[in-house]
């Protein structure tokens, strides 16, 4: 270690000591959980949780014609699990098209939440987190096609998903650009999305 | 003015000369202590990678870890077996065939179908999950997405883990950071940092920064990044008021062991150089925890 690097760490155990050393009931807590800020009961929300709800169903139907996936150390019946309940699924919703879960209703809800996690007290965190690991080139979504496994995802606010509607755990949001997914969480299925509902510049390629 | 410059001065010097140093650092060793090793950002497959991993296990003959926390991007680009196989278990072999155990957390470039039941990530079908050793409580936490029900699990896992001396949360974004390619994760900071103190969490480990970087405790709690097991963004790091110690010249992974009241810590380089070491308390958590 550099004379620089002992000296850091002197000033280091200075601080630790006055710092770390304090119990931890001393602490101060800044933020508390947030509330939700938008009304989750909005018809718009109401008619997605029931399209979901019915997609989910489709899914543990599909999953269910599939011996149960449990861990391994064989990462071949996982790929080739994940890949044959993707298809499974394709096949039975190969007429899924824009807008079946994201209805008019449903998008005008979600553009509202948005645009008040984008424009509220959160606003300049959720950019950073939208910065913080978009996707390194432009990803052309599909509804019904697999989410390219060589593409890296973007964080989704964590204020915002507080004031999303809840999603069960066959089904995730993901951000790409400035476009909200709905991925399936067990294929990387492409379910839905709505374009532009994040504002320029928060989810810009990096 | 002289007399408070001679206190500060004294002060300091007695500091330095009973602080442990780099050279003078030693792991005590001692039974029952809890011992693993920290990773980040590892998982390319590449050679960096690779000698990052050998020197683990040659470090491990005389630090014998019992286990790894993977601070997630354990495997980038393709999620084929081939890729599983070139990334994680080839590199790692003899740390595998030791016995040693990896618990992994998911980074953003990571497939959650696929890696969550990869038995070597011991993640047991879940994004997140909790695990103990010892005297500790480990929290792996799903940084990727953090939704209210991955919340209210950590806060009602956090409660029932008041049996356990340390509390120990790992994940891939780390909530600060002086980095320049990413910066801290200040939206998820915004909502973990209440429930870590409310808790009483000790300490955190990141990745995500291709960097090593060792923050000054943040009310109270010990953050460590360690993003640069594989990958390395060299000269990224932008020390701040914040950072303790920092390593951006090459790949690192970090050496622990809690013994007691005590965390002993040493980050090592690829070539085996120790480039940062100490010890922290336990901090007290005398009303931390209350439902």
């Amino acid at each position: 270690m550099t004379r620089m690097g002992k000296f850091k760490w002197g000033w280091c155990l200075v601080l630790a000591g006055t710092v770390g050393g304090m119990p931890l009931c001393s602490r101060s807590s800044q933020t508390a959980n947030p509330k939700p800020q938008v009304d989750l009961k909005a018809p718009g929300f109401q008619e997605f949780s029931d399209r979901v709800q019915k997609y989910v169903q489709l899914h543990k139907s599909m999953e269910a014609t599939l011996p149960k996936l449990k861990s391994t150390n064989e990462p071949e019946l996982i790929v080739a699990h994940e890949r044959a309940l993707g298809r499974k699924i394709r096949e039975a919703r190969f007429h899924a098209k824009r807008g079946d879960i994201f209805t008019p209703a449903a998008t005008a809800a979600f553009r509202k939440a948005m645009a008040a996690e984008f424009q509220g007290p959160h606003a300049t965190h959720a950019q950073a987190t939208m910065k913080q690991g978009a996707p390194l080139k432009k990803v052309h979504l599909r509804v019904n096609q697999i989410y390219p496994d060589s593409v890296p995802y973007t964080s989704v606010p964590p204020t915002l998903l507080q004031n999303l509607p809840r999603l069960p755990e066959e089904v995730v949001y993901r951000a790409v650009s400035q476009d909200l997914v709905l991925l399936d969480a067990k294929t990387n299925l492409v379910l839905d999305f709505i374009v532009g509902v994040i504002p320029p510049g928060a989810g810009e390629n990096q | 003015m002289r007399i408070k410059r001679r206190v500060f001065l004294f002060g300091l010097t007695l500091l330095l000369a009973t602080a442990p140093r780099a050279e003078d650092f030693k792991f005590p060793l001692k039974s029952n202590s809890v011992r693993f090793a920290a990773i980040g950002d590892m998982g390319t497959g590449e050679t960096p990678e690779y000698e990052t991993a050998q020197q683990m296990s040659e470090q491990r003959k005389v630090f014998p870890f019992d286990f790894v926390i993977a601070l997630g991007d354990n495997i980038y680009g393709r999620h084929d077996a081939v890729d599983l196989e070139k990334k994680f278990a080839s590199p790692y072999k003899s740390l595998l065939d030791g016995g040693v155990k990896f618990y992994a957390s998911l980074g953003n470039h990571d497939d959650a179908g696929i890696e969550r039941f990869y038995k070597p990530f011991n993640m047991n079908g879940s994004n997140y999950y909790s695990f103990k050793k010892g005297n500790v409580q480990f929290f792996a936490l799903d940084s990727n997405y953090m939704n209210p029900k991955q919340m209210e699990w950590l806060q009602k896992e956090l409660q029932g883990a008041s049996g356990s001396d340390w509390k120990i949360c790992f994940f891939h974004h780390p909530l600060y950071s002086s980095a320049r390619k990413h910066g801290p994760a200040t939206d998820l900071r915004l909502l973990l940092e209440p429930i870590f103190i409310k808790y009483g969490v000790n300490a955190v480990f990141s990745g995500h920064e291709h960097v090593y970087e060792r923050i000054l405790p943040q009310k109270g709690i010990y953050y460590f990044t360690e993003g640069s097991s594989g990958q390395l963004r060299a000269g990224d790091l932008d020390r701040s008021s914040i950072t303790a110690n920092g390593f951006d010249s090459d790949r690192a992974f970090m050496l622990v062991e809690i013994a007691g009241d005590e965390m002993y810590f040493e980050t090592v380089s690829r070539t085996g150089k120790t480039v940062d070491s100490g010890v922290i308390h336990r901090q007290q958590a005398a009303a931390a925890a209350k439902p």
